[in-house]
C-alpha cells in the first residue's frame, strides 16, 4: 500500500492553527492559574509545603544524629528494665493483702512443737454458723427494687 | 517556532536545570518553545479548541510540579511529549462520546499548497471541494480511529515526528508504530477516498 497520498493529505491538517496572539496569551493564562491554584490550596499542604522547602536548609552536623540516637536508646534501656519491675511489684502486692500476718519469727528446728493427735475435750468447740463460715463479705449485693424503701433516694 | 526545536537538545536542559534550580522564568521559555508542538498534539487528538487550551494548561502545570523528578534519562522533549499523549488519552477516555468539535480555521495559505490544490480538485477544477468541507471531512475521518491510531497519525503525519521518537514517546517499539501507522492510513483511505489523487 502507498501511503504518501494519504500522507499528504493528511498532513493539510497542520493549517489548522489557533487564533492570532495564542500563543503569547497562553504564557500569561498558565501563570495566573498558578497563582489562583497556590490560592486555592488548603493551609495544611501550605504548610507542609513550607517544612518541606525548610529541610534541605535545615543543617544539622552529622554526629548529633549519632549522639540523639545513643541516648534514645539508653532511655529506652533504663525504662525497659525498670518500669515493669516496679510496676509489676506494685501491682502484686495490691492485689495480695493476707488474711493473717506472716509470723515474723524465723522457722527453725528448735521452733517446731510435736504434734498430738488426742483430741483435747477441754476445749469447747465453737459452734458453727454462717457469720463465721463466710467472713463479711464488702461487695454491695445488688437489691430487687421491690425491696428498696420507699424514701430511699 | 518549529526552528527552535532544532536547536541543540542540551539548551533544553540548562534550562530544565535552572527551573529546578527555582529560576520559574526558565519553564516560560520551556512553556514558549513547546506550546506549539504540544498545542498540535492535543488539538488534533481532541477537535476542540477549548479542550486542547485547558489541557494544555494542565499539561504544563503537571510538568512544572514533576520538574524535580525529572533526572533526564530520556530528553526534555521526550518526557514533555509523554506527559501531553498520557493526558490527552487520559482526557479522551473520560469524555467519552461526549464530542462537540470547535476546530480553528485553516490558515489561508493551505489554497497555495499544491497537497491540497491536488486533494481538492482531483484532477477535476468542475469538482472542488472547498476548505471546510475538507477539514470537516478529515476531522470526521480522524476521529473514527482509536486513540492509539489516531496519536500515531497525529505526530507522524502532521506533526513530522520521526518513526524512532514516536516509538520513545508512546514506549512502544518501532516496528508497533510503522503497523500502527498502515493499519490507520488504511481506515482513512477508506474514509477519505474522494480526496485520493490518482
Amino acid at each position: 500500500m502507498n501511503h504518501e497520498p494519504m500522507h499528504k493529505i493528511i498532513k493539510l491538517k497542520r493549517y489548522e492553527q489557533p487564533p492570532e496572539g495564542y500563543y503569547q496569551d497562553f504564557l500569561h493564562e498558565f501563570h495566573r492559574r498558578q497563582r489562583a491554584e497556590l490560592l486555592n490550596l488548603p493551609l495544611s499542604t501550605l504548610i507542609m509545603e513550607r517544612l518541606l522547602g525548610l529541610i534541605p536548609e535545615f543543617r544539622v552536623p552529622a554526629m548529633a544524629f549519632a549522639g540523639a540516637a545513643a541516648v534514645a536508646i539508653i532511655a529506652s534501656l533504663a525504662i525497659i528494665r525498670e518500669t515493669p519491675r516496679n510496676e509489676m511489684a506494685r501491682a502484686y502486692s495490691a492485689s495480695y493483702t493476707p488474711t493473717r500476718p506472716y509470723s515474723q519469727a524465723p522457722v527453725t528446728i528448735h521452733n517446731i512443737q510435736p504434734v498430738s493427735l488426742r483430741i483435747n475435750m477441754d476445749q469447747q468447740i465453737q459452734p458453727q454458723n454462717a457469720s463465721t463460715l463466710f467472713p463479711p463479705s464488702y461487695l454491695l449485693q445488688a437489691r430487687p427494687v421491690s425491696h428498696e424503701s420507699p424514701l430511699s433516694f | 517556532m518549529t526552528a527552535d526545536l532544532d536547536s541543540p537538545l542540551n539548551n533544553d536542559m540548562e534550562l530544565v536545570a535552572r527551573t529546578q534550580g527555582g529560576d520559574p522564568e526558565a519553564f516560560d521559555e520551556l512553556i514558549v518553545k513547546y506550546t506549539p508542538r504540544l498545542y498540535g498534539l492535543v488539538y488534533h487528538m481532541t477537535s476542540n479548541h477549548e479542550d486542547t487550551n485547558d489541557l494544555l494548561q494542565d499539561i504544563f502545570s503537571k510538568a512544572y510540579r514533576s520538574m524535580a523528578n525529572f533526572r533526564g534519562n530520556s530528553s526534555f522533549y521526550t518526557w514533555m511529549h509523554s506527559i501531553a499523549v498520557n493526558m490527552t488519552i487520559n482526557f479522551l477516555k473520560k469524555r467519552n462520546r461526549r464530542q462537540h468539535p470547535s476546530l480553528n480555521d485553516p490558515d489561508s495559505n493551505i489554497e497555495n499548497d499544491p497537497d491540497f490544490i491536488a486533494a481538492t480538485s482531483n484532477g477535476d477544477p468542475t469538482k472542488e471541494v472547498s476548505i471546510h468541507e475538507l477539514q470537516k471531512k478529515l476531522n470526521a475521518a480522524m476521529q473514527k480511529l482509536s486513540h492509539d491510531h489516531r496519536i500515531v497519525v497525529t505526530m507522524f503525519d502532521i506533526q513530522g515526528i520521526a518513526h524512532a521518537e514516536i516509538a520513545k514517546i508512546l514506549k512502544i517499539s518501532e516496528g508497533t508504530v510503522r503497523s500502527r501507522l498502515f493499519y490507520a492510513h488504511r481506515l482513512l483511505q477508506n474514509s477519505l477516498h474522494e480526496f485520493k489523487r490518482n
